[in-house]
């Protein structure tokens, strides 16, 4: 029998390349929370100019933005980063056209109460992220990176986010993305094959924590910069 | 005690099949739910309406022949049974039951409830096997095996083949049936010889047969009726991972 070689064939294989980009997406995720969290540091931990002129979260915040765009060893990870997850949009998309074609004809009763309903719509999940996703983008990663029209990205950031609905859509976008990594950080460790019973039932505690952490961070941000 | 069915009927794999609606009376909740069905056959026969046909062979649970989908559930509503060991007591008097036969594309419909699950048998072909010795059966001591491990090994081992994971699965995957026989024979010391050869072979052959892949939802794991384990597919990744990366040259 034809056996298909390599880590990204297989059923099981596309499952890998699922979890790798998957993982360097949190790892992206992880900084970005933490570049975010600059926003809405109070004007007051800044006693006295500490570095390089800045003296408060607006000089902080733009300071960071432009290290973002100039230094050229993060240019090379923001490459790695698009690459990554246009691999995981286009995987998810094979993987689930794969299993579409497997599914028999449709059970005229389906009972859910085995498995939870954000591991079986991890596919509407990530639909609802990549369309916030290119909203995120237009926003500020194309006017302040591409078209390089706006160079205050602080401002822009704060005006943007003083319309309620561009609010909603951010609390959307993040509540979809908290129950995504819940699902999908254990998912991609069992997909990886790391399978020691006591690892496993500690990284699905992890994964929730760390996903409930992340959501509530990321999603207190728009609201903290709405009423300030 | 009385109950609705509406149970699939479907002439072969090529015809259209619906629900057809039966109403049952005067049954006994001791009785299981094939024997429910025989005594439904019977009435059907004597009418000179041809039976329902469903699979099913020892009725003790063991043999993994039933199948079944029963209101949603694979193999009933108990959990970690077969639906020849499910019984009536499991259902209220005056209940609807919606009875669908086992579904995946993998598994076409030959008749009514009846499936064809040789896609399974095809996998098992694949790898799921050792080299050994023709002959008398070895001494049983002849290689130490830790208790632990053969214990861990034969709860792999008692995958019966049923279907209800793929029945289950949301991308109708068999990726628990595939892990259970990959981890049973990865965990022995006489599985090692194919160790790497097998779970590529049998992933290829999965892949083959049309299944689809894991989602790690966790569904298949909470229908087994011999309680196999979800870290079992996880298991089946690494060994997967290890044969890939892994020369033995």
């Amino acid at each position: 029998m034809a056996v298909k070689k390599g880590l990204f064939k297989t059923s099981v294989g596309r499952k890998n390349l699922m979890a790798f980009t998957g993982l360097f997406i949190i790892f992206f995720l992880v900084i970005h929370l933490i570049g975010n969290l600059i926003l809405v540091i109070p004007n007051s931990f800044f006693p006295i100019e500490f570095w390089n002129n800045v003296a408060n979260g607006h000089d902080m915040y733009n300071a960071y933005s432009h290290f973002l765009v100039h230094f050229w060893p993060v240019t090379i990870v923001a490459y790695i980063l698009y690459v990554a997850i246009i691999t995981h949009i286009i995987d998810a998309l094979l993987i689930t056209l794969q299993n579409k074609k497997s599914q028999g004809e449709k059970y005229i009763v389906t009972d859910n109460s085995t498995s939870s309903w954000y591991s079986r719509n991890m596919g509407i999940l990530g639909t609802v992220i990549g369309v916030f996703l290119v909203i995120h983008m237009a926003q500020f990663w194309l006017q302040y990176k591409v078209l390089k029209v706006e160079h205050d990205l602080y401002e822009l950031v704060l005006a943007t986010l003083k319309t309620w609905w561009f609010v909603l859509v951010y609390e959307i976008g993040i509540i979809a993305l908290g129950f995504h990594l819940v699902h999908g950080i254990e998912s991609a460790h069992r997909s990886l094959g790391i399978y020691p019973k006591k690892i496993m039932n500690t990284i699905k505690y992890i994964a929730l924590c760390f996903s409930l952490v992340m959501a509530i961070l990321y999603a207190i941000i728009p609201i903290i910069l709405y009423f300030k | 005690m009385k109950l609705t069915l509406k149970i699939w009927r479907q002439e072969n794999a090529k015809s259209k099949g619906k629900m057809v609606t039966y109403k049952m009376s005067d049954l006994s909740e001791d009785m299981s739910f094939l024997e429910m069905l025989d005594v439904l056959n019977q009435s059907l026969a004597i009418k000179g309406e041809r039976v329902i046909e469903f699979d099913h062979d020892c009725r003790e649970g063991i043999c993994g022949q039933c199948s079944l989908v029963i209101n949603g559930q694979a193999h009933g509503p108990e959990s970690h049974y077969t639906t020849c060991q499910t019984h009536l007591r499991s259902f209220k008097d005056g209940d609807t039951l919606f009875v669908e036969p086992f579904r995946a594309n993998s598994f076409p419909v030959i008749r009514d409830l009846k499936v064809d699950r040789s896609s399974m048998d095809k996998i098992i072909q694949a790898g799921g096997y050792i080299s050994s010795f023709t002959g008398m059966a070895p001494e049983a001591n002849a290689i130490p095996i830790h208790h632990d491990i053969a214990e861990s090994a034969f709860d792999s081992a008692a995958c019966i083949g049923c279907g209800a994971c793929v029945a289950t699965c949301k991308n109708s995957s068999a990726a628990l049936f595939v892990s259970a026989k990959i981890s049973h024979l990865a965990k022995l010391p006489q599985g090692k010889v194919e160790r790497e050869e097998r779970v590529q072979w049998m992933v290829n052959a999965h892949d083959n047969e049309g299944f689809g892949s894991c989602s790690n939802t966790g569904a298949c794991a909470m229908v087994c009726p011999q309680e196999v384990q979800l870290i079992d597919i996880t298991r089946m990744n690494y060994e997967y991972n290890r044969a890939v990366c892994h020369s033995k040259e």
